[in-house]
């Protein structure tokens, strides 16, 4: 393989180039295919191949969920769960909606934790990233040292649970599902490093010189030019807030305070219980009717629990990806 | 201490900026770590935690006398700590290798778009994915290949199953860093390398790989921090807690998970994780001391 990819050699760097440079957009066109000068090795289709049979293997799953979500019922448990069923239909996304309320509930809760829990945590990471970037502050070494604690020694699950339930009584509270995940150390350290090596310090100051107060320059100054690292961390935050499955499963009981992934959680665990007890009574299965959840209504919840991500992702991927960089060089 | 003061009372408004995240960090980080107090403590929950009575050493006792469990949680987490790492660091480098090296920038761009979309999915999602591949009588596997393998009750096979789920989540997520770095090399290096005849492979040999040295070193040293901390979710959703499983698949986290649901053994448990999160700091102070050695620009402090 070594000797035909010397053909291609020649012309890569040119195509790395073109990656880079600004002014991709006028030669849109040029790296859509490979240039003439660019030779199609047979080294260059194996890798292509290669790379298209990974992304096979990540997205194929992905895609079986959207299929099993419509095959019928009768026809996964006769035949299994497949990506070319003879059978489809629309009774796993019925009775989805038959769950009516309680997915309606839990939709608010999750969208509710997600965006409070986002907002609150990008707010008052970014206050503290500010101010222990500022110079002359003498207490932000204090303030640095305290933040990094926390990600080098911690109580463990049980003491926080403990502590939490019954030290601070919130069991059962949606603070619960907001505070853990609001504050992290790694998000407040790519905020500060993005205040300290992309955002001008001239701009602060001269907002100062002109009359503007500390909160003033912050707000109106630091918080605007702060976007593409609030759009990196927010979007990571989200996305946390969205899976959070174990805070909810620890705390959250309340039928009318359970999210999303909780909900998930449940219907394993009731289908569990059914498969672990074959001597119900048929009365009582009759009894729990449309809660026993089917294959297929199984797969459609989770196309609605994973959805909203799926769809915001493609438009925060270049932020994300610049949010995972920024991160990785300590400032 | 009184120009600090002074200072401190200058920059009054910085204080005020940071103290509402200085709170939540309080109540959220700081306050459960005096909660390990409870690995010397007999924890009764009417007396709460800090009125339990002092049991000296007992809990570590206890710890001793069912050391089978603990060895195995502990066994399992090195274990897999191990394989993930190994495994995933291997596939993160040759992805973003390959990616880099890949001459259909279109192609590839749409690919990994794809390949990241799992790392965005909950465990708790995931574990209904796995069960449609694995399931007795309507996975996928069984299916296709006409076995009746009882994939939930056959411990020996989750070391493979684990780790194939966490490759198929984490890898398209975890080379996009690897590939920043690429994205970062002197493209005028290569063409050195041209001009005195090197082929692809060489290349990829003394320029790529090189490169990620340094990026490699960091991550695998500050994943060290995190050896007795396991992703919690693999283990305690995609095994479904299933105690046949829990000799090859039980890690101290999803132990520690279940046994608060269980309201079960806390004594033992406030012991694993005393010793969990004593190991932890060890390990991370001394990763971070060994990156300053090496890369003082990616030490963590």
């Amino acid at each position: 393989m070594a000797k035909e990819n010397t053909a291609a050699v020649s012309s890569e760097k040119e195509i790395t180039e073109e990656e880079q440079a600004p002014k991709k957009k006028i030669k849109k066109n040029a790296d859509l295919l490979p240039s003439k000068k660019e030779k199609m090795t047979v080294g260059q289709i194996i890798l292509l191949a290669l790379l298209f049979l990974f992304t096979v293997f990540c997205f194929a799953p992905v895609i079986l969920v959207f299929i099993a979500a419509f095959t019928d019922e009768i026809y996964i448990t006769q035949h299994g769960f497949s990506f070319f069923p003879e059978k489809w239909s629309m009774d796993g996304m019925n009775a989805v909606f038959k769950y009516g309320k309680q997915l309606f509930t839990s939709y608010a809760v999750t969208i509710f934790v997600t965006v409070t829990g986002t907002l609150l945590g990008l707010l008052i990471m970014s206050m503290y990233a500010y101010s222990i970037s500022r110079k002359g502050f003498r207490l932000s070494k204090f303030l640095s040292i305290y933040l990094l604690i926390p990600m080098l020694f911690n109580g463990g699950q049980l003491s926080g649970y403990i502590i939490f339930t019954s030290v601070y009584h919130l069991k059962d509270s949606l603070l619960l599902l907001i505070l853990p995940l609001c504050v992290t150390t790694m998000n407040v350290i790519i905020l500060r490093t993005y205040i300290a090596n992309s955002i001008p310090q001239e701009l602060m100051e001269a907002a100062k010189i002109d009359g503007a107060g500390e909160y003033r320059t912050f707000f109106s100054i630091t918080l605007p030019l702060l976007k593409p690292a609030l759009a990196a961390v927010g979007f990571m935050m989200a996305t946390a807030y969205w899976n959070d499955w174990q805070n909810a499963l620890l705390y959250i009981d309340t039928n009318s305070k359970k999210p999303l992934q909780l909900l998930l959680v449940n219907i394993q665990k009731s289908i569990q219980f059914l498969l672990n007890n074959n001597n119900v009574p048929a009365s009582a299965r009759a009894a729990m009717g449309g809660a026993i959840p089917q294959n297929s209504a199984t797969m459609a919840t989770v196309i609605v629990v994973i959805g909203p991500i799926m769809i915001a992702y493609p438009f925060f991927q270049k932020y994300f990806i610049k949010g995972l960089t920024v991160g990785s060089v300590k400032g | 201490m009184k120009e600090f003061m002074h200072n401190t009372w200058k920059h009054r408004a910085h204080v005020v900026l940071a103290l509402p995240a200085f709170l939540v960090l309080l109540f959220i980080m700081y306050v459960p770590m005096t909660g390990l107090v409870l690995a010397f403590k007999n924890f009764d929950s009417r007396l709460g935690i800090y009125g339990s009575p002092f049991c000296g050493l007992d809990n570590f006792k206890f710890l001793i006398a069912s050391k089978a469990t603990f060895l195995s949680i502990t066994g399992n987490t090195l274990f897999y700590y191990v394989i993930f790492t190994a495994i995933g660091t291997f596939l993160n480098v040759a992805l973003a290798v390959a990616i880099d090296q890949c001459i259909f920038k279109k192609s590839t761009k749409v690919m990994q778009t794809l390949m990241i979309i799992p790392v965005f999915i909950s465990y708790a999602a995931v574990q209904f994915i796995v069960y449609a591949f694995i399931s007795k009588d309507t996975g996928l596997i069984n299916n296709m290949l006409g076995t009746s393998t009882s994939f939930y009750t056959n411990k020996k096979l989750w070391p493979a199953i684990l780790t194939v789920v966490k490759i198929w989540k984490d890898t398209g997520y975890g080379s996009v860093l690897y590939m920043s770095v690429l994205a970062g090399i002197d493209t005028e290096l290569y063409e050195a390398a041209e001009i005195d005849g090197a082929n692809r492979w060489q290349k990829i040999w003394h320029i790529t790989l090189p490169a990620l040295i340094p990026m490699i070193t960091v991550m695998l040293l500050l994943s060290v921090g995190n050896i007795m901390r396991s992703d919690t979710g693999l283990f305690y959703q995609v095994t479904r807690d299933s105690g046949v499983l829990y000799d090859t698949t039980q890690v101290i986290d999803s132990y520690v998970l279940h046994s608060i649901f269980k309201n079960s053994n806390f004594g033992f448990t406030a012991a694993t994780s005393f010793f969990q999160s004593i190991i932890g700091l060890l390990l991370m102070l001394f990763a971070n001391w060994t990156v300053k050695k090496i890369e003082p620009d990616n030490a963590l402090f």
